[in-house]
């Protein structure tokens, strides 16, 4: 047994790594094997495994931006968990000023959640090279 | 419920409803069609003649008690709408039945099929449609024109006139249901509410007339599908919901669902509706449109939580980042403009 795979014990298959088996196994074996509507959603189901990816990638930048933002806009009532929760309920109660600063918290939000959710919409690369440089 | 019991119940069901009208014996070749996280779409044979079915796989119980249009009219009501349409030159398909809950197939309608194409991804690119592609605007504007001229006293009585004030507290009420978790859908609501446009009259809308729901041929506009999603409202409505950034399907230098240019389809519109609608009001209801979206994709998850829907609609939830992210940039380019 070499070194390197006596080093792979199952323990040591990532989370990415297993995903990515998924994947593989949905694309290679299970979309060949069926049709029609079985077909479309295995494939839809493959693309759902790269949005649990990008999430266990860049969900702890993302509450973090929350977190801070009801710190900034909500002084002493912000619980972080429930941060997006309560931004948004003081929102619609019009308790904040919706300034510049409030404007471009929200960008750097979108450009985050878009990135995790889909990132290949059209509207992504306008929104990356209009926002990425001002923040 | 699994093809070979929907074809047993179309057998005993359509034998009756197509006699004397569709040649045929029974039903052949019944097949899902992809896409639609709403309603089913199944293309089957009857005889040499093919048919498309629509029916709703679910109860709409789970959902009934939150306000608003998101999912669309009852299937009865549409295909009633499709018939009323069929009066104009819009092209639409044939009604041939109709099934309501109560009948074992469960809600449904059957329709006549319109060839054509339907996937943006191929008429939208494709150099076969090319000529198509530099009318489809025009023609757009045309059809949604005779749409908007239709009597809406013959509607059936679900199909009301509304006013923005009822769809902004809807759609409020709807954020809060799904539990507030967008602060960006929250923004754009309440910029929509503080922007608004002074009270226009209600003309039939389609409601969801946009690329992806459009037949296409080579000469053109071939067929006006989903009409699922149709109510009352302000005209514009309908030419910004066509332009919705969702809706061009990467073809984003081309504002008219990736196709076309706005004056096409003003013009387009002016020709068969006898007015000329503002430019900055039909961008309004562009950033209105992708607040909708925002709120289709959150009921989808909700649906999806009542026990409703396969992967699809849990994916589609996610879809939420595309309408937030069009509302930020929509918003932005206001300001500046």
């Amino acid at each position: 047994m070499s070194h390197d795979s006596e080093q792979r014990t199952a323990s040591d298959v990532t989370v990415s790594e297993l995903l990515k088996a998924v994947k593989g196994f949905l694309m290679d074996s299970a979309l060949p094997a069926l049709s029609g509507r079985d077909q479309f959603n295995a494939r839809v189901a493959a693309n759902v495994l790269g949005i649990i990816e990008r999430e266990q990638q860049l969900g702890p930048e993302l509450t973090a931006l929350d977190a801070a933002a009801a710190q900034q806009w909500l002084p002493g009532e912000a619980e972080p968990s429930t941060a997006p929760q309560q931004l948004s309920r003081a929102l619609a109660a019009r308790e904040i000023n919706t300034d510049s600063h409030f404007f471009d918290y929200l960008k750097k939000r979108q450009l985050l959640v878009a990135a995790i959710n889909n990132p290949r919409y059209a509207s992504r690369k306008v929104a990356e090279e209009k926002w990425r440089d001002e923040s | 419920m699994s093809s070979d019991q929907l074809t047993a119940l179309l057998n005993s069901a359509l034998t009756e409803c197509l006699a004397g009208e569709v040649p045929g014996e029974q039903v052949m070749q019944l097949e899902r069609l992809s896409g639609g996280a709403n309603n089913e779409t199944w293309r089957l044979m009857w005889g040499s003649t093919p048919l498309i079915l629509r029916r709703r796989p679910f109860s709409a119980d789970s959902i009934d008690q939150l306000e608003g249009n998101i999912l669309g009219l009852s299937l009865v009501d549409e295909a009633a709408v499709i018939q009323l349409v069929t009066s104009t030159s819009v092209p639409v398909p044939e009604i041939h039945a109709v099934f309501d809950a109560s009948h074992p197939i469960g809600e449904a309608f059957v329709m006549g099929f319109i060839p054509g194409e339907s996937i943006p991804q191929k008429w939208l690119v494709d150099d076969a449609y090319e000529v198509s592609r530099s009318r489809l605007a025009f023609q757009c504007g045309e059809a949604l024109g005779r749409i908007h001229r239709v009597d809406c006293s013959l509607l059936p009585a679900n199909i009301g006139p509304s006013t923005l004030d009822k769809r902004f507290v809807a759609a409020q009420k709807r954020l809060h249901a799904y539990g507030d978790i967008s602060p960006v859908m929250q923004f754009g609501l309440n910029w929509l509410i503080d922007h608004a446009p002074n009270e226009a009259p209600c003309v039939l809308l389609h409601g969801d007339f946009r690329t992806g729901n459009l037949l296409v041929d080579e000469q053109g506009l071939a067929g006006v599908l989903d009409w699922e999603l149709t109510h009352q409202g302000p005209a514009e409505e309908d030419l910004g919901y066509l332009c919705a950034n969702v809706w061009r399907f990467g073809q984003l230098h081309k504002p008219v669902g990736g196709f076309g240019e706005y004056d096409e389809l003003i013009a387009g519109y002016a020709s068969t509706a006898g007015w000329t609608p503002e430019l900055s009001t039909i961008r309004y209801w562009e950033i209105f449109a992708a607040l909708s979206w925002g709120l289709v994709c959150q009921t989808m998850g909700a649906l999806w939580h009542s026990g409703n829907g396969d992967v699809e609609r849990a994916a589609v939830a996610r879809r939420r980042s595309e309408a937030e992210l069009d509302i930020l940039l929509l918003i932005e380019e206001w300001k500046n403009a």
